[in-house]
């Protein structure tokens, strides 16, 4: 008899600590990790932005795209932000390549010297 | 806005041929730009391409003909007047910095040695301004544009003249960088200034009729109906490279100055009949 009511006093126990560790793991949530990588992407295209203003090829939605990330990051919404950041990151690489590419001035072929 | 993607990629791969730049000299340079024209345009006389869009689109011609009958730009004339004959607050005037003024246009832009650089007719005059004690003007909107009228309208029929001096090899390395940036595709349309006024002058843009590169700093600042008031040849710059997609430079920076520079020098043997109204 006692034995049985010590097992069930005993799993009584367990439950509860079980309980309790689970609601301690919902009061502190670990940090989400797609918001580093939110962050870390809009990094990266205002890096990206960044080189193509040096060679005069930034694009002109590039830099509102930007802010526009960096709003939707601070609003929570790091699928939104994720996703502008990695058009401007684009962008930013096209527009460098873009400026690279016509390095030497290249005249038309219409134009008759 | 699909169609006016299409139309602008198709443009884009028709101006896809080009040639790699042998080393011509300006004088080279504007004869081919302008034979282009005469060969694009028989029937289209040099001086008629002051008049941009207008000297080739019949249409478009008569409202603006209608427009000029009571010239939007007036009352910037009259406000650019009293602003020439007003003095800064230390009694001295634009006719101070400028003795043959206000009829300047014709000058600018131009080399300056001393400076190094191009100095085109706002820059010149808030130059003025600040030897004065007073503060520039901005330089795409508000009164900047009141003195420009004024001195533009004083200037008509004076000639476009640019001259790239010899003594200077920045004046020819300015004029070049201005030249790279007229045929340098840029934004995200992929687009040169030449592509659309030059290559396709003459063809619809949406409803819009490209306007032919010569002439066009004839007749800056202009009033624009779309604006609503009158603008500088830099706000278009802005607005076109906008166009384009392209982030647009800073106003009488080194890129749209030298820009104006060579794009002034196309046009030289035109006259000046600045300001003009357009749509």
């Amino acid at each position: 008899m006692q034995i049985k009511r010590m097992i069930k006093v005993l799993s009584a126990a367990l439950l509860m600590s079980v309980c309790l560790s689970t609601q301690a793991q919902e009061a502190a949530p670990a940090a989400d990790p797609n918001i580093a990588r939110a962050q870390g992407m809009i990094a990266d295209a205002d890096k990206a932005r960044k080189k193509a203003a040096s060679v005069e090829g930034e694009w002109r939605d590039t830099g509102k795209m930007l802010k526009q990330a960096k709003a939707a990051l601070k609003k929570g919404d790091h699928v939104k932000a994720m996703k502008l950041a990695a058009k401007a990151h684009k962008q930013g690489v096209l527009g460098q390549q873009q400026a690279m590419d016509q390095k030497a001035l290249r005249m038309p072929s219409y134009l008759k010297y | 806005m699909k169609k006016f993607f299409q139309k602008m990629a198709l443009l884009a791969l028709a101006g896809g041929i080009a040639i790699s730049a042998q080393a011509t000299t300006p004088d080279e340079d504007l004869a081919a730009f302008q034979s282009f024209f005469k060969n694009r345009f028989p029937d289209v006389t040099m001086e008629e391409y002051t008049n941009g869009v207008y000297s080739i689109d019949p249409i478009g011609r008569e409202n603006w003909e209608a427009i000029e009958e009571f010239p939007p730009y007036e009352p910037f004339i009259d406000e650019g007047q009293a602003m020439w004959d007003t003095p800064f607050a230390n009694g001295k005037t634009y006719k101070d910095c400028y003795p043959d003024g206000p009829a300047i246009k014709g000058k600018f832009p131009h080399w300056d040695k001393q400076q190094g650089k191009v100095i085109t007719l706002p820059l010149a005059l808030n130059q003025c301004r600040e030897a004065n004690g007073e503060k520039p003007l901005k330089y795409k909107k508000g009164p900047i544009n009141d003195i420009l009228s004024y001195i533009a309208y004083e200037s008509r029929g004076q000639v476009t003249n640019i001259v790239i001096p010899d003594d200077d090899p920045k004046a020819l390395a300015a004029y070049e960088a201005g030249k790279k940036f007229y045929y340098t595709r840029r934004g995200q349309l992929n687009f040169s200034c030449a592509n659309c006024h030059l290559q396709n002058a003459g063809m619809k843009i949406r409803s819009d009729i490209l306007s032919p590169a010569l002439g066009h700093t004839t007749h800056f600042p202009v009033y624009r109906s779309k604006w609503g008031t009158v603008g500088t040849l830099h706000r278009r710059f802005t607005g076109c490279n906008k166009q384009v997609r392209a982030k647009p430079f800073k106003a009488h920076g080194d890129q749209y100055r030298n820009l104006e520079y060579f794009l002034t020098y196309m046009s030289n043997g035109l006259p000046l009949n600045g300001p003009g109204a357009r749509k």
